[in-house]
């Protein structure tokens, strides 16, 4: 039996999620940790997606057409086709789509690192970096955008207002402390998961803000 | 026209007026009672079972839940204004407890609300309160406290307890069973603790825990930059894991090495591994460019 790349399986991710199960692909799940990690993200993802209750705040359409557009960028997903309804567009159909942007982006950074972690040792430190960058430096333009449109954001209790901006200021510099990191020792997993876990906080942060943003609509 | 009837006549026109005299102030303050909002400070109590589950979702305020031997909830409000109100209401077992805004565009100070609660030993508690202060003290239930700029000061607990705050800080004083707590900028301060279960990580903040290391527990914590400290007693048995990427491990426990030692993270920054006693506790520390110290319980 062939067996498939890491690259391969993403791009048939869609349609595995949709129930399209090839041999290969099961194969490849069975021998690749981080595509099974991955899998199984997005799988629980869906579960709970499921599970958030209908009555919480909407983000904007805006959201959800950027992060779909991210998602495609990643590879995760295809494009649009708009003469079938696919897995995703069905998913994001169904959902409730609670303030959880979140969720998706976290969806998003954990898919950027399972496609950057190195599959195997690299033979080399600037392709590893390179990997690592091209893998978050959209994530990055993504979080970026989300943070622009919160600008106004201004929440009625400015205690809290300037808290969750102090904190994103925080997060940022973190970010940019832990990406220098990961550049001048691109094979260091410590500055690695740093940077993961800041974007992770940005994306909480941001989600937040969605949230109370929408309640003070 | 008799004289009879007109006695009769002038009795009823006079028993009207005179009804009418005692009515009228009557309907006044009822009237005006129901034109008055109600007192700013209420109490109101709701009978529960074992195990009720409290939650209590608050803008701003002061929250303070204590434990007592009665199978009730006692909700005590003081709203700081008429534009804020209450709401308490059981359904079965739980008692949810929150405060709205009672119109558009009300000032932050006005939206104020401190609650003293009163809740039975192994309630659950969930609470949201984005700024003020929470206070739990004896409650034994599990909890969930989640905040953005209010800090959490938690006493006495035993069950799976989780916080998160984005800036606010958190003090846990004589706490048992399991602690995983989240924070961006809050300082964390763990003392007198006695779980087997902690896991506290905090971006900017500081990390202090004073308490025991148990048989098999599991002690994780981490930061960015800011201190974490840790303060173990002769007596505790624990294999310790220390790196900080850019900053320093200070150590005074009298560590064994591992004999085969393999860890990824040594080849980066200043790592520290080691057992302590006969290892049975496991702790890992971890900073970014922030200091480490492992110094001995006075």
């Amino acid at each position: 039996m062939a067996t498939i790349t890491c690259k391969d399986f993403l791009d048939r991710l869609e349609s595995w999620m949709e129930g399209d199960v090839h041999s290969d692909s099961q194969a490849h799940l069975r021998n690749c940790p981080h595509c099974r990690s991955l899998v199984d993200d997005l799988k629980g993802i869906r579960s709970e997606a499921r599970s958030w209750g209908a009555e919480e705040a909407e983000p904007s359409a805006r959201v959800w057409a950027s992060l779909r557009s991210q998602l495609e960028q990643e590879g995760l997903i295809r494009p649009a086709d708009a003469a079938k309804t696919t897995w995703f567009g069905g998913w994001f159909a169904s959902l409730p789509r609670p303030a959880l942007a979140s969720a998706y982006l976290t969806l998003l950074i954990a898919g950027a690192f399972a496609v950057s972690r190195p599959m195997s040792r690299p033979s080399n430190e600037a392709r590893w970096l390179a990997a690592s960058q091209d893998s978050t430096m959209p994530l990055r333009a993504q979080l970026i955008a989300e943070q622009n449109s919160f600008a106004s954001f201004n929440n009625a209790n400015p205690v809290v207002n300037a808290s969750l901006h102090e904190n994103l200021a925080i997060v940022d510099n973190y970010i940019a402390l832990c990406e220098k990191s990961v550049q001048e020792e691109p094979q260091n997993e410590v500055a690695r998961d740093y940077l993961y876990q800041a974007y992770q906080q940005k994306a909480d942060l941001l989600a937040q803000m969605t949230e109370r943003g929408e309640n003070n609509r | 026209m008799s004289a009879s009837h007109f006695v009769r006549k002038q009795f009823t026109w006079n028993a009207g007026w005179k009804a009418a005299a005692l009515l009228l102030p009557g309907l006044f303050i009822c009237g005006m009672a129901s034109a008055t909002p109600p007192p700013r400070r209420q109490e109101q109590h709701f009978k529960v079972d074992a195990h009720p589950v409290v939650t209590i979702h608050n803008p701003n305020g002061m929250i303070t839940v204590k434990a007592w031997t009665k199978s009730e909830v006692m909700v005590i409000s003081t709203r700081a204004s008429d534009y804020v109100e209450v709401e308490a209401e059981q359904m079965g077992n739980r008692v949810d407890v929150s405060t709205h805004a009672a119109a558009d565009n009300v000032a932050p100070d006005d939206m104020r609300a401190d609650y003293q609660i009163n809740v039975p030993e192994d309630a659950e508690l969930q609470i949201h309160d984005d700024s003020g202060e929470v206070n739990v003290a004896n409650v034994l239930g599990d909890m969930n406290v989640e905040t953005v700029a209010a800090g959490v000061d938690l006493e006495d607990s035993a069950g799976y307890v989780t916080i998160k705050t984005v800036g606010g800080s958190f003090q846990c004083t004589r706490c048992a069973g399991k602690l995983e707590i989240s924070s961006i900028s809050g300082n964390l301060r763990l003392t007198d603790i006695h779980s087997f279960h902690v896991h506290a990580q905090t971006s900017t903040g500081n990390i202090l825990f004073s308490g025991e290391f148990l048989p098999n527990g599991i002690y994780r914590l981490k930061n960015y930059s800011g201190v974490i400290e840790v303060r173990f007693s002769p007596a505790d048995s624990f294999a310790l894991s220390a790196t900080s990427l850019k900053g320093k491990v200070i150590n005074q426990a009298s560590l064994t090495p591992k004999s085969h030692q393999q860890h990824f993270y040594s080849r980066f920054g200043n790592s520290l591994f080691g057992t302590f006693n006969a290892g049975r506790a496991k702790v890992e520390l971890t900073s970014f460019d922030g200091t480490i110290n492992i110094l001995k319980r006075d």
